[in-house]
């Protein structure tokens, strides 16, 4: 008996406003507990919301993105439930008319493609944050998340596997990043995702009963949780006892790496929908549509194949680069001022991503402005410098935010590559090791090695190799009887 | 003239020309409410020490020869559902008893920017929800007319304290009629304008899609300046109005009736009315026809079915708004309690009272699954109905006459044990509310027993020039402005 | 319309009310009465009426994306019972 796995995915994304969604306290992260509220997002008593625009504009940027049809006429709802984090008693969000549907995420490849379909994406606002204390008999409420602006996207149950889920969420996230939907960080909160998996026998078109997942706060947790749900249902199936998955909430558990049952809020979740009257619809122009379609940027699926095409990179090589936006950008920034895109690459995939990682900086925060490393690359490409002392010198740069110049005249790294002078010093080494002289005019090759050793002694590592060679190999020519 | 017996009009016109100062007015109105609060319980808070500042800086700005707003030096009361930074708004509610807005109302920056002198915060029917002001956690306002009988409500603390001359104006609130019923019991002049005219924000919400603010004077000049002052585009309030309205209605008021068509809806005169209200109202027709407009019976079918409509509506609305009481932020809250669920529903139940509990629970019921399509969703299609059936009439009249109540104003406590029949005396009223429609009542004669009598003018959307314009008329023809209770 | 007292205490825990069991079948009548009062609008034929509300102003006001801060914090929560250092405190939520 074989099993399909049916996944769909709820996903929460804070949108990049600078205010909040019904007022105008600014949407930022840090701030002090409470630091950004006011009275409206408080939901203090006579208090109005107005939506933002900014919002709005996102959310339609995110369905063009994401290749949904956009209802020009839409509509706010509210839902109603008691919890302490939910000032108004009630969210403001989108029920019955979203701002946008019917979407798709192609990913798989051009040989296996996959089109993840989107049932839904639409407006609504977050809800403050609640911090349980261990050892204390309070809980503490932060309403600076409320009010935030969200959009919510839901999937249709396309997805098959764990693996696929984590690859739609990457690739989503990818989008919603380089659309400056959001900032897309799930360890930060602003990427949230939860799920609905059910198993059913291989072919058969209807679905069973889904469980809910929740608390997977990374794309590992998510993988782990589908997978450990999926294992505990086919297990029941197997025993023939699949009657006990019932609808439900799990949330993962990390520690115990396994989803348990959640307690439920409340018996009822009976929300009560009704239409905001505080707000009109939300209209949506035709002009808008057109407006914010020609500004959308470039798009991760874009950019690859452009970099394919351009740059002549490995798929590899490019989904690293392009999977990180802010990298894909700098390293356009190095080809942009002449540098090799293949050398470019090779600094970018290699010291760059070392020392960011080292530093435990993101791509976004690399200290050494494009026109300098370009600046480096151009100095080791004409021999001034060996590539072992240019990583050397990008990673003062790094540190010091010093110019590559600077640096190399400071510790004088710079190349001899100056043929009398290289010659001069080379004879020099030929007078003081006559034994390895003879030794090379015996046969022994190896001595070759050992005199290059020995110049680069001299040199203190500075001389240029490949003209040492070629200088060496010439003195030893001459100086055979 | 006593200061306390003079219009907003003539009290501005006063200190303007010096013939007296701001604070002369407004001490003048603290003397009487010291003398005929005890008498009324119209107001929940008063605010003498910042009236008095905010006179005297009037009073410098005018020796300085600087000019000042449209309200200078006249007291104003407001409901107390409608939020003062600093002062406490209670919704005449436990559960607000002790709570102290951050912020002032869009109405009240209005009102300081045209320099209205703040004097107090009135008693209502707890959120505003109730005809009688009977459902008041603090205190039972007394109509001045006749202290054993009930001001209207909810607004009967506004109406009260004006119709005692303790404020030369009030400002109220109007969702199914508790700005123009308490102003026929206490025999002055209350407008519910047009949905959207006047900003909501700040107003302690009930019915969202229905309530307004409202003036409450003593005639209709000082009723067109109060609106003239606190009307227009709030940006914090996505209802309001978003086109240029009209300024000024001042100078329009004086022009008469003469081509106005009027329309008198005969389901208006049913069964339940009493007869010496219709025989004042039908007198009103008479006059206006007298001077020289066309009165014309019409019909309004769904009249009475938009009662349920209001209801469900209003209610549902009602649950959502009141969600936000939890005794966590603000507000009331119970003394012990020992889970978190113990201290919302404690807070809750002990918080407010049973008229605000039974409604919502029954918003909570009408919106709940199973029933939405069943009520709300009819009742929502019922309203766009009413509307068209308005807008319908419109097209053929300028205004519509009808009674602002089918009973006098009843005894203390005559009503209390019956909710229903408290729901339907609010028959000619709501049907306004749910089709946005501004609305005045104004007094149009005494009954035998010596109570007032109102007659409510029914416009447009923005019809608030004609109905003013029709209003004032009248009001010439009655010769009723000296009309005061005494106390 | 017929609800029973089962029917009023689910919707008292809806609504986050305490009610008690006299209270409750107090309610029973009342609401009885109310909603029976309602069905008046059974009768009505409203098939082709427009549930939302014509719009006269071209959506709802769509507020330009900016910032601005409410300063007087202290006068925000003023009237918040109790607080720990800027957090608003409750008795602890078992989730």
């Amino acid at each position: 008996m074989s099993f399909e796995t049916v996944i769909g995915l709820e996903i929460h994304a804070e949108l990049n406003t600078k205010s909040k969604l019904f007022c105008s306290c600014p949407a930022e992260f840090g701030a002090k507990p409470n630091g950004n509220t006011c009275p409206v997002c408080l939901g203090l008593p006579g208090t109005l919301p107005v939506l933002n625009e900014g919002a709005v504009v996102l959310a339609v940027k995110a369905g063009l993105i994401l290749n949904c049809e956009i209802m020009t006429r839409s509509r706010m709802d509210r839902k109603n439930y008691f919890y302490p984090d939910l000032p108004k008693a009630y969210q403001t969000t989108q029920y019955d008319i979203p701002i946008c549907r019917n979407g798709y995420v192609d990913i798989g490849t051009e040989e296996l493609p996959r089109r993840i379909r989107l049932t839904r994406i639409h407006l609504e606002e977050d809800a403050g944050k609640l911090i349980h204390l261990e050892e204390s008999d309070v809980s503490l409420i932060d309403y600076n998340r409320a009010g935030i602006p969200l959009i919510e996207i839901v999937t249709e149950p396309d997805l098959r596997s764990a693996e696929e889920a984590v690859a739609f969420l990457k690739a989503l996230r990818s989008m919603l990043e380089y659309g400056g939907i959001s900032d897309c960080r799930m360890e930060r909160g602003s990427l949230r995702c939860d799920a609905n998996i059910s198993l059913r026998r291989a072919g058969q078109n209807t679905l069973n009963t889904r469980v809910e997942l929740k608390n997977m706060n990374s794309f590992k947790e998510l993988q782990k949780a589908l997978e450990s749900e999926e294992e505990r249902q086919r297990e029941l199936y197997s025993l023939g006892e699949e009657n006990r998955i019932v609808q439900e909430t799990r949330r993962w558990d990390g520690a115990k790496v396994k989803t348990v049952p959640m307690r439920s809020k409340e018996d009822a979740h009976d929300y009560r929908y009704f239409p905001e009257p505080d707000l009109g619809p939300v209209i949506i122009s035709d002009a808008m549509i057109r407006e914010i379609r020609e500004s959308l940027p470039e798009m991760p699926a874009d950019r690859k194949k452009r970099f394919r095409d351009l740059y002549g990179l490995k798929d590899k090589e490019i989904d690293i680069i392009v999977g990180d936006k802010a990298l894909s950008e700098y390293y356009e920034a190095l080809t942009a001022r002449g540098t090799d895109p293949r050398a470019g690459a090779n600094w970018i995939l290699g010291s760059m991503l070392k020392l960011l990682k080292e530093k435990g900086l993101e791509a976004g925060q690399i200290p050494v402005p494009p026109e300098e490393l370009h600046k480096l690359i151009r100095i080791i490409k004409e021999g001034k410098i060996s590539l072992t002392a240019g990583q050397e010198v990008f990673s003062q740069m790094f540190d010091t935010g010093r110019s590559a110049g600077d640096i190399i005249k400071e510790k004088g790294l710079s190349q001899i590559s100056d043929r009398m002078e290289l010659g001069r010093i080379i004879t020099g080494v030929l007078d003081d090791n006559p034994q390895s002289l003879s030794d090379y005019a015996a046969g022994k090759t190896q001595a070759a090695v050992f005199l290059m050793g020995q110049i680069m002694k001299a040199t203190k590592g500075r001389a240029n190799p490949q003209l040492a060679r070629e200088i060496l190999e010439e003195k030893l020519k001459k100086g055979l009887p | 003239m006593n200061i306390h017996e003079m219009t907003a009009m003539e009290i501005r016109k006063g200190i303007t020309e010096k013939q007296f100062s701001a604070t002369d007015a407004v001490t003048a109105f603290f003397e009487r409410i010291c003398e005929k609060e005890p008498l009324i319980d119209g107001f929940l808070t008063l605010c003498r020490e910042e009236a008095l500042a905010k006179a005297r800086q009037i009073d410098e700005k005018i020796k300085a020869g600087e000019p000042v707003g449209k309200l200078a030096g006249v007291p104003v009361a407001l409901k107390d559902n409608i939020c003062t930074d600093g002062i406490r708004t209670t919704c005449a509610s436990r559960m607000l008893q002790d709570f102290i807005p951050p912020y002032d109302a869009t109405v009240v920056k209005k009102l300081k920017e045209a320099d209205a002198v703040i004097i107090g915060k009135t008693n209502m029917d707890e959120f505003a929800m109730g005809s009688s002001t009977e459902n008041s956690a603090f205190k039972k306002t007394k109509n001045p007319w006749d202290r054993e009988r009930v001001p209207g409500g909810s607004s009967g603390g506004s109406a009260a304290v004006v119709s005692a001359g303790m404020a030369a104006l009030a400002l109220g609130s109007d969702t199914g009629g508790s700005i123009r019923q308490p102003a026929a019991f206490c025999g002055v002049v209350g407008l519910k304008p047009t949905y959207g005219l006047i900003s909501r924000f700040g107003l302690i919400a009930f019915g969202s899609s229905l309530d307004q603010i409202g003036p409450l004077a003593n005639n209709i000049k000082d009723s067109a300046l109060a609106l003239e002052a606190i009307q227009g585009e709030d940006k914090k309030d996505s209802t309001s109005v978003r086109h240029p309205v009209t300024e000024d209605y001042i100078s329009t008021i004086e022009k008469g009736v003469k081509g106005m068509r009027i329309g008198v809806p005969a389901e208006f005169f049913h069964s339940g009315l009493d007869e010496e209200i219709a025989f004042s109202v039908k007198a009103c027709m008479q006059k206006f026809e007298a001077m020289g407009a066309v009165v014309e019976d019409i019909s309004l079918p769904k009249t009475e079915e938009g009662l349920s409509a209001y209801y469900i509506i209003s209610s549902a609305e009602a649950s959502s708004n009141l969600g936000r009481f939890d005794g966590l932020r603000y507000g009331y809250r119970t003394e012990d309690f020992n889970s978190f669920e113990e201290l919302v529903e404690k807070s809750r139940s002990e918080g407010f009272g049973e008229e605000v509990k039974r409604r919502i629970m029954l918003g909570t019921f009408v919106l709940s699954s199973g029933y939405y399509d069943a009520y709300y969703s009819r009742a929502q299609k019922l309203r766009a109905r009413i509307r068209e059936q308005f807008a319908k009439a419109f097209e053929s009249y300028d205004i519509l006459l009808s009674p602002a109540s089918p009973v006098l104003p009843f005894k203390i406590g005559e009503k209390a044990g019956n909710p229903l029949e408290m729901y339907l005396s609010d028959i000619y009223t709501v049907n306004i509310n749910l089709a946005g429609l501004p609305a005045l009542s104004m007094p149009c004669g005494i009954s035998r027993d010596g109570l007032p009598v109102g007659l409510q003018i029914i416009g447009p959307h923005y019809g608030e020039e004609k109905i003013l314009k029709a209003a004032y008329a009248l009001e010439q023809e009655l010769r009723l402005t000296a009309m005061r209770p005494t106390l | 319309m017929k609800i029973s007292v089962e029917d009023v205490r689910y919707i008292a825990k809806l609504s986050k009310l305490n009610i008690t069991f006299e209270e409750a079948q107090k309610m029973v009548g009342e609401f009885e009465g109310i909603l029976t009062y309602f069905e008046s609008i059974d009768r009505l034929d409203l098939k082709d009426a427009l549930p939302d509300p014509p719009d006269r102003n071209g959506g709802t006001v769509l507020r330009k994306d900016e910032i601005s801060v409410f300063e007087d914090k202290e006068k925000l929560f003023l009237n918040a019972k109790s607080m720990r250092d800027s957090y608003i405190s409750v008795p602890k939520i078992i989730e």
